[in-house]
Order: structure tokens, then sequence, then C-alpha cells
């Protein structure tokens, strides 16, 4: 090896400034519109937690930037010709103490408190009569309950929450099989469902729109495809779709509807799915009643429409691999005439 | 060239007693570990006792008091002969742990026979029945092979005297046994009062 | 001159070389026992499963760089991230940490061998069967697929019926027995072996801190050896701890982060005794602050047992109780940051050598900073609600362990390879690779919070389009092969430098302690002559430092034998004779995995194993002499 190539090498390499300076601009460049961010509430619990967390951001980033510059300043001084001067004892006690010691301790104090403040909006009680949604993880879809004041069942759904926009909603989370974990980003954190466990969540969303939601406990092969939507809708048009849920299946207007409804009630799909209103009263997979008037299938996993619940009914697997809806064999007219019944129950 | 007078190591023993042993540090170290272990199982047991209405749950009735203090004190007792054993060793006396430490053994087999015959006939619930059945069993299995372990090992210790193995100087390997016998035996204390006790007290 | 400049070939050296050799030969291979070579198969074994580690994670990673990917099933995709958390926590970070310590801390004690040697081959074959089995069982594609913290009731027996979480639950249950005697061990060898006038306050910091994290290991691994085996019995016995029937999922939680918490710690205290040892060399200075730095490992040590509910916010846990975890995880921060201070206060004014270790330890220093402001963020419970679970923990843990432990780490590597080889590891490759590294590392973990925060969890086999997190993914994916670049620079510098290296000498690099005053490699014996210490820096002390103090002499050299010295004052107590090769360790590894291992096949068989290995435990104490009156 040459000197000259050795002289070549930068004496000083990249400096890690540049690196983390790169590195947030690139964060910043990604930050495109994310309908499931944490950082833009749509609700009062989910905007504490975000206040929260930009204030750590600026005193961590603070503090960050402190103890690298007394780094820098440390070695820059040792590339100066002088003779460095080493900190004397006193110095170097006070140094250690105060800012290892008495400012950590004060900024965490600090910390502490407020953190310890908007847990406490977060664990406040709910008005007496909020409304009660009882949610229930399986694997892997969400089941929807709708209670009244008194705790009865009034409507059930799964995998698409309605809430009336600007009311607060108690939910209540359970699990049949294994731990789930409920969370809205834009609404609220997640609280986990546990089987055999009842724990108590609430959200409030402040403006009327769609908050998406997903599973964020491993649960098992299809964790990844567990999401769920929160619609949040002015009051009087959740208390008429609350009515609409409220009834059993439409009868079936057309005669394929009505053929619809026979290949369901004698195929595999009722041994497992509920349509209220029929024979079908199966409550292993998601209540059927009103699929017609929701927008995904399988858990936020599919747009719902005639092509991709076809395809969905013959060949689960192709989309969600490990689900437990098997696949269905259907003759091309019957299951026309299944997706078109299903579509119809609005 | 040294400044300082050198170390001549030669005049050491080539032996050592209690805790300037590492041995010494090695067996309470084992001792901690499973010490924590005993812990666990008892933090799991009220754990568990705070998810039951009643403890033991309904059906299963709670556990007789007599054949388990008996074989307590059984147990409680066969740490006498490895103190003695211990003791005249100190002293210079190698002659009992040839035969003592047998007594020892003999008091730790009934303590496993009584526990046995407890497990096999007195108890009407299994290690799959609920929680309680399944702490219960494991705090029982888990303590019982430590008493087997332990008379194993205490029975090559014999063998190993009967043969004159042990000169004074050796002294350490009975001491961490005598150690581990107490151990055994003195974590079965607090095995007993979470199992025959704890249960009655909260519930 | 040092020591092993001063070695005359005279009898007593070639005595000792015969006395502490290793048997040559491959069956013999299984019977060595002396610490230099047990530490250095831990060291490399550990290097091997991270190298694997790295593998999955870059499966893991290709999978993700693109939505809907389906280079992975969902299945494949869980066993490889949970053997992923698995490979790194259980397999690479304690074991290779135990591995410096074995290799490191009987030479910086002063000391030829460890109290128990055959203790140390045992614990090493356990491991290594273990570390095997779990491999073998990711090539058949039965691997456990439940995470590395394997949740029940997922995890039980009804949703995962498979051989993979009966792999999970036995072989994690044996696996700890080998950390359990390492960390005994290493406390052992710490307080008895110390050379003479090596006091407690004396004590290198690395030793220190070796000496909590083992104190950590005695306390932290026993709950959960005992929910992997409550877990194994819930499986394989039909038992009800854990079950939602009767037991309680939430218990296992409790005691498998009462573990997992100080696990956490256990991997990073090691890495601050190594900087400490670092920032000494390089500075060429003693260090500020010796006795805050030693309070604030142990502080760290006690705190991290207080803390383990964190990781249990979402769970629905009483709330007062929920906050106490934040203040008690908040306060981890003032003793990292004392320690932070002392080595600025140490630096300042110092002239520091730039070479490859202390580069390391910069670059620990900026990560371990942001993820320790990410740690105390997350230890809010409110943040916490909204980050758990999401790559913004994937972030923050990413920064602790691998800027808190594997930087530190690498620059260990560095700075003591040539005590290792006797050669110096290129400086040229290791800074490129070093910069490689910290670029890489940056450039993929960093993203990772702002992935979280933008809603995505953690231990997803894929996501949806439309969500926003496509670019970052796939920058994150390309970032990721930049920092295995970095670590395969560093492998290829070790590797080529085994044979190419610049010849070290004793002690390249000017340090303190005592393992540089013996030759590098260090002979079998490790030292020729036991030379007393008067001060925390032996080898810089007075005017001709280690060569001035007194020699012990009298160690018998026929037999391999060390010196006992008392625990706070190292006074000389008395000889130990230690055993030498054996092949029983070997055999009782063998007898304690079947015992655990064959629960997965038959309940008989773990009674055959207990029987085994007693009979490997009696011969492994069975005298010498009795056999040879016979």
């Amino acid at each position: 090896m040459s000197p000259p190539q050795e002289k070549c090498l930068p004496r000083k390499s990249l400096p890690p400034g540049i690196a983390a300076a790169g590195i947030w601009l690139i964060c910043a460049c990604s930050s495109t519109y994310a309908s499931q961010s944490a950082l833009q509430p749509g609700g009062p619990l989910a905007k504490a937690i975000a206040d929260l967390f930009w204030g750590m951001v600026a005193i961590g980033g603070i503090i960050l930037f402190i103890v690298l510059a007394m780094l820098a300043v440390a070695l820059l001084r040792a590339r100066s010709k002088a003779e460095p001067k080493p900190l004397t004892f006193t110095q170097s006690r006070n140094l250690v103490f105060v800012s290892g010691v008495v400012i950590p301790a004060l900024i965490l104090t600090v910390f502490v408190i407020s953190s310890a403040a908007v847990n406490r909006e977060i664990v406040a009680p709910m008005p007496e009569h909020a409304l009660t949604i009882q949610v229930t993880g399986h694997q892997w879809w969400w089941e929807v309950d709708y209670l009244d004041t008194e705790g009865n069942h009034v409507a059930k759904t799964a995998n698409e929450i309605r809430i009336p926009v600007g009311k607060p909603v108690r939910i209540a989370l359970e699990a049949s099989d294994v731990i789930h974990s409920f969370w809205i980003p834009q609404l609220n954190g997640k609280t986990d469902m546990v089987p055999g466990k009842r724990n108590l969540t609430w959200v409030k969303a402040d403006r009327p729109g769609s908050y998406l939601g997903q599973c964020t406990e491993f649960c098992g092969k299809q964790h990844a495809k567990m999401a769920f939507t929160v619609d949040a809708v002015p009051e009087e048009e959740f208390d008429a779709w609350l009515q609409r849920q409220a009834q059993p299946a439409r009868e079936p207007a057309t005669e394929n509807e009505s053929k619809g409804r026979q290949v369901f009630l004698r195929s595999s799909c009722a041994m497992c799915h509920a349509i209220r209103g029929t024979s079908a009263l199966a409550s292993v997979a998601p209540d059927l009643t009103h699929i017609g008037s929701r927008k995904t299938l399988a858990a936020g996993t599919l747009e719902n429409m005639p092509g991709t619940l076809s395809s969905w009914i013959l060949s689960p697997q192709s989309f969600k691999p490990g689900s437990h809806m098997p696949a269905t064999v259907l003759a091309g007219e019957d299951l026309g005439n299944l997706v078109e019944y299903l579509l119809s129950l609005e | 060239m040294s400044l300082h007078a050198d170390i001549d190591a030669s005049k050491l023993p080539d032996y050592s007693y209690e805790f300037r042993s590492p041995l010494w540090w090695g067996i309470v170290g084992l001792m901690t570990v499973e010490g924590t272990v005993v812990a666990t199982l008892i933090a799991s047991f009220f754990y568990l006792q705070g998810n039951h209405a009643a403890w033991p749950p309904a059906g299963t009735s709670p556990p007789e008091l007599l054949l388990p203090t008996l074989s307590t004190v059984v147990l409680l007792a066969s740490m006498v002969p490895v103190y003695l054993t211990d003791k005249a060793f100190k002293r210079g006396d190698a002659k009992p742990l040839a035969w003592m430490p047998l007594a020892s053994i003999a008091l730790a087999l009934v303590f496993l026979g009584i526990k046995a015959y407890e497990y096999a006939s007195h108890v009407d619930f299994r290690w799959d029945t609920h929680a309680y059945g399944s702490i219960v069993w494991l705090m029982i299995g888990f303590h019982s092979a430590h008493v087997i372990a332990v008379i194993f090992k205490t029975l090559v210790i014999v063998y190993l005297a009967r043969r004159r193995y042990f000169t004074p100087e050796k002294r350490i390997a009975v001491t961490v046994n005598g150690l581990y016998w107490y151990f055994v035996a003195a974590a079965w204390i607090p095995l007993y009062l979470t199992i025959y006790l704890g249960s009655r007290i909260w519930s | 001159m040092t020591d092993s400049a001063s070695i005359q070939h005279d009898e007593e050296t070639r005595q000792l070389e015969r006395t502490w050799a290793s048997p040559p030969g491959f069956f013999a291979w299984f019977t060595h026992v002396n610490q230099t070579n047990i530490g250095m198969r831990f060291i490399v074994t550990g290097f091997v499963f991270f190298i694997l580690g790295v593998i999955l994670a870059l499966l893991m990673r290709l999978q993700l760089a693109v939505p809907e990917n389906d280079f992975m099933d969902p299945e494949t995709y869980n066993q490889v991230f949970s053997m992923h958390g698995i490979t790194m926590m259980f397999l690479f970070a304690i074991p290779v940490m135990e591995g410096f310590a074995v290799y490191i801390i009987p030479l910086m004690l002063g000391t030829r061998d460890m109290t128990f040697p055959r203790l140390n081959a045992f614990g090493y074959y356990i491991y290594l069967i273990a570390g095997v089995m779990m491999y073998v069982a990711l090539l058949l594609k039965i691997a456990p697929d439940a995470g590395w913290f394997s949740y029940p009731p997922l995890a039980g027996a009804g949703f995962s019926p498979g051989l993979g979480l009966d792999f999970y639950t036995t072989v994690i249950t044996f696996m700890e027995i080998s950390a359990l005697v390492a960390a005994i061990e290493i406390i052992a060898t710490i307080f008895k072996c110390k050379v003479p006038g090596m006091s407690l306050n004396r004590m290198p910091i690395f030793v220190w801190a070796m000496l909590v994290m083992s104190f950590m290991i005695v306390f932290a691994l026993p709950p959960l050896v005992i929910a992997s085996l409550m877990l194994a019995l819930d499986r394989m016995a039909g038992m009800h701890f854990f079950t939602a029937a009767s037991g309680d999922p939430i218990l296992w939680q409790h005691l498998f982060w009462f573990f997992g918490h100080p696990e956490v710690y256990i991997i990073f205290i090691p890495a601050l005794g190594m900087v400490s040892s670092i920032i000494i060399t390089f500075t060429q200075r003693p260090i500020f602050g010796y006795i805050p730095i030693v309070l604030s490992i142990v502080a760290i040590g006690f705190i991290g047992f207080g803390l383990w509910v964190h990781h249990m916010f979402t769970a629905g846990l009483p709330q007062l109780g929920s906050n106490f975890f934040t203040a008690s995880s908040a306060m981890i921060a003032i003793p990292s940051g004392v320690q932070i201070f002392c080595w600025i206060a140490t630096l300042w004014g110092s002239k520091p050598k730039l070479a490859t270790p202390l580069l390391h330890v910069l670059g620990f220093f900026l990560i371990f900073i942001i993820g320790g402001l990410s740690g105390v963020m997350v230890a809010s419970v409110p943040f916490d609600m909204q980050a758990h679970d999401t790559y913004f923990v994937v972030a923050h843990f990413h920064y602790v362990l691998i800027g808190g432990a594997v930087f530190p780490l690498l620059g260990g590597l560095y700075y003591w390879y040539p005590k290792f080889t006797g050669r110096m590891m290129s400086e040229r490759l290791g800074k490129i690779a070093f910069w490689v590294t910290f670029a890489g590392f940056n450039l993929t973990f960093f993203p990772m919070h702002k992935l979280g925060l933008d809603g995505m969890p953690r231990r997803v086999y894929t996501y949806l389009d439309g969500l926003g997190w496509n670019e970052a993914n796939f920058f994150i994916s390309i970032s990721s092969t930049v920092l295995a670049l970095g670590f395969l620079l560093t492998l290829v510098n070790a590797l080529a430098s085994l044979k190419r290296g610049k010849v070290a000498g004793d002690n390249p690099w000017n340090a303190d302690t005592l393992e540089w005053a013996t030759s590098s490699p260090p002979p079998s014996y490790n030292f020729r002559h036991i030379r007393t210490v008067d001060s925390r820096y032996p080898l810089w002390s007075g005017t001709g430092g280690l060569e001035q103090n007194p020699v012990v002499t009298g160690i018998r050299s026929d037999r391999r034998e060390i010196l006992l010295t008392s625990i706070l004052e190292s006074h000389p107590e008395a000889r130990q004779p230690l055993p030498g090769p054996s092949p029983w360790p070997f055999w009782l590894a063998v007898a304690t995995a079947l015992t655990f291992a064959g629960l997965m096949v038959h309940m008989a068989i773990p009674l055959l194993g207990f029987l085994l290995c007693f009979i490997a435990i009696t011969g492994w104490i069975w005298p010498k002499q009795l056999g040879a009156a016979k």
C-alpha cells in the first residue's frame, strides 16, 4: 500500500450530525398523509397524547443537542494544538452532579407529572349514560355489539364501528380466543383484549370522518390483516343507522336474491355466520345481517364489492392465508345469486 | 527487581472452608437461584388466587393439615443428623459421616412417602383440574425432585466417606452438601405455609 | 519490559504449559475446560448466532419492502420474526457478553482460570445444544411462531398445537441454565480470585459491570425458567397456569417481563463496562468518578427489577400502579446520565486517540442517548398506549440494544481482538466499517419511529397499500442492507486479520488493566508470574508499572492451581487446586437437554434424563484418587 493512498482517506469522516440531519429530512419528506397516524388526532384523547409527545420531543431534542455539543467540544478541544487542560476535580464533580443528577431529576419530575396528568384525562370516569359498544376480538376479526344504557343488546355488526360525533363512547373490550389489542390511533391509545377479562376504554371524535384501527397485539397468522374502521357521523344519522342495524335482515326483493338466500342457508355459510331474520344464527364468524352496508370484507382486507366478495367466498385463503374461513365451492349461478343477496342486505 | 517482598503462597493451605471457599459461594449462588424459583412459585400461587372467588376453587376441599404438618416435622428433623455430622467433622471426627447422614436420608424418604400417599389418595384434585391444582402439584413436584436429588447426592458422600475419602482438608464438600440439605428442608417451610395455610388465611 | 518478554523457558514454564494444556484432537475438544478456550467458544458461537439473526432480519425487511408482498407466507414470517428475537436475546446477547466475561475477567483479575472450569464447559454445551436445536427446528419449519415473548393463550396448546412452541418452552427452560451457571461462576471468581492487592475499590469497572450483570442473571432468570416450564406443562400436561379458563394469561406477562426487563440491563450493563475500559485506554488517563460510575451500575441493576410493568401498560392494569412504574422507569435515566457525564468529564481536556474502539463508543453516545430519550417517552403511560407494539417501540429498543450494547460490543471486539488473537484488526477497514454501520443503523431504525406513530403495528407479515407506509418501509429495507454491510465489513476484518493483521504485542493500546500484562494471545496458564497490584491502573502506576510489584510464588505448577484471596481486601488466603479436562460436562449437558427436550416426546424420557443427569454428575465429581486407589 502506497502512502499517498493512505492520505486520500478523508481524515475527518462523515460527522454524525450530517447523518442525523439527513435522517430527519428523509423522515420529513416521507410524511405523506396517513390515515392511521397517532399524530393527526381526531379526538381529545389522541390530541392530549400527541401534545405530550411533541413536548417530550422538544425537551428531548434540546437534551440531545446539549449533550452532543458538550461531547463535541470535549473532542474538538483535544484537536487544538495547545496542551489540553483537563477539568479540575471540582469542575468535573459539578458537571456530573448538576447535569447528571440535578437537571435530569427536575426534568423527569416535570415529565412524570405531565404524563400522569394526561393519564388522568384518559382514565377519567365516563358519563353515566354514555353509549357503550362491546368489541370482542376474534382470530382475525372484530365482533361489535351495541348495548343500551342497561347493558341490553341492541345490535350486532362486525369490523366497522359507527359512533356519534362529539359524544364520548365507552368501549368494552373482550376476546374470545387469544389476546388482541384495540387501537384507533387518531382517537385514543390502545387497550388489550384479554380472554376472560373485560377492559374498558373510551373514544370521542371531534369531527365527522372515518378513522382506521388495527389489532396491535400479535395474535397469530393473520395479525397483519385484522383492521377495522370507526365512522364518526352526526348523532341523528347515527341513531337512524343504529335503528336499521337493530332490524333483522330485509327479505329478498328479487328472485335472484331469494335464490341467493337459499344458497346461503344450505351451504356451509350458515354453519358459522348469522343473518338475523333467517334460520342462520351461528356466531363463530361475523354477523352478516347488514353486510351490504359495510365497506370492507375480512376485517379491512378487501373492499366490499360484488367481484371481491365472490373471490373471497371462493378462496379466502388466497387473500388471508390461515383464516378460519374455508373455501366454498359454488356453481357460477349460485355464487352470483349469493353475492347479490348478501350485498342487498343493507 | 521487586522493591517489596514477594508473597510465598506455598505456605498457604491448598484447601479452604466456608465462605473462604469458592465452592461455598457456588452453592450459595445455586441456593439463591432456587430460592428465587420458590419465591416465583409462591407469588404465582397468590396471583392465581386473586383470580378466583374461592381458593381452592369450588368443588375442591381445602387441604388437610395433619399429614402435611407431620411430614414437615419429619423433614425438619432430617436436618439434625446433617448438623451433627457437620459438627463432628468440624472437630475432626469423620466417623459419623459414614452412617449418620443415612438417618437423614431415612427421614427424607419418610417425608417423600407421606407426600406420595397424600397426593395419591388424600387430595381430590389433579394437576389438570384447575389453576390451584396446577400450582400445588408444581410446588410439590419441584420440591420433591430436590429432595430426591439431595438424597442421591448424600448417598455419594456417604459412599465416599466409607471409602475413607474425606480427610479434614476435604471438609468443604461435606459442608456444601449439608448446606444444600438445609436449603431443601428450609425451602419446604414457605411452600408448606403457602399451600396448607395460605389458602386458609386468605379465603 | 512486559511479563511475557521476561518468560524464560525454564523448567517451571514448561511444566505450567504441560499442566494447563488442553489435549489436542477432535474428541478431546469436548473435554476442554480452560477459561480462555470456553470464553472464546462463547464469543465465536455468539457472533455466529448474531449473523444468523441478522440474516433473519434481512429476510423480514425483504418481505416488508413493499405492501402485500408474498415473498414469505405468514407462517414463515412469524417463525422468522420469533427466531430473530429468540436468537438476538437468548442466543447472541447474553452468551456473547458472558463470553467476554469468561475470557477477560480472569485475565483482568490476574488469575489463571475461573473457580469452576468444568461448570464453564457445561454451560457452553448447554448453550450450544439449545441453539442448534432451535435452528434445526427453523430449518424444518417447525420453529416457534408466537414471538420471543410467546404470550398465552396464543402460545398455548389450543392455538399453537404444533411442535414450535414445544421447542420454545423446553429449550428456553434448560438454555437458561447456561446463563445461570456462568453467572454464579463469574460471581465466585470475582469474589475469590482477585490478585493480591486488587481490593474491591481497585477492581476495573468492567469487572464491576460483569459482577452486577451476574447478580441480575441470578435473580432475573429463574422466573423465566419457571414460567417457561409452566407453559410447557400447560401445553403438554393440560395444566392451567395461563389458560383463560382457570389460570391467568396476564400472569405469564408478569413473569416474562420480570425477567424480560432486567434482561435488557443484563445486556446493557456489560456494555457500560466496555465503554469505561475503552475510554480509560484511549484517553490514557484515569476515569473521572470511579465511585459514581460503580454506584450507577449497581443502581441500574436494582432499578432494573422495578419497572417490568411498563411492558404491560395496555393490558388493563390498575392505573395508580402504572404511574408508579412511569416514575421508576424514568428514574433509570439518572444513573445513566451520571455515567455519561463522567465519561464526558474524562474526555474533556484529554487527547483521545480516535481509534476504532473509541469511535464505536462515540457512536454509542449518540445512538444510546436517542434510545434513552425515546425510552423515557414510552415510560409515560398515555404515550405508551399509542407507541406500544408499534414500530416506534421497535425503533426504540433497537436504539437501546444496538446502540447501547452492540456498538460497545463491536468496540470491545476491536479493542480486545489483539489480546484474543495476537494480531490487530485493520484500523482502516475498521473505520470504514464503523461509518457504514453507524449510517446504516440510523437510516434503518430512525424512520421506524415515524412509521410507528403513523400507525404501523409490530409483528405484521405485511401491510396494505394506501396507509402511507410504503415509502418509509422501502427506504428502511434498503438501509438495512447498508447496516448489514457494515457488520459484514467488521466480520471480514476480523477473519482477514487472523492471518494478515499486524502483530500486536502484549499491550498495543498501552492499556491499564492486567489482561494486557501477559502475551497475546495469553498462554494456557494466563500468567507466568502472578504479580500483586497496588492501584486501579496497575499497568500505569509507579515508574516501572507492574514490574515493580511483588510476585506471588509457591503456586504449584505441577497441577492446576489458583490463588484464593479475600473478598474485600484481596489478602491471600489459600491455594485452590482446579480440575482438568473432562468429558463429563459435555455428557451432563446432553443428559440435561434430553431431560427437558424429552418432554416433547414422552413423559418417560425426562425421568430417564434425570437418572442420566445424576450419573453424569457423579462421574463429574468422582474423585480421581479414589479411582487410582482401586
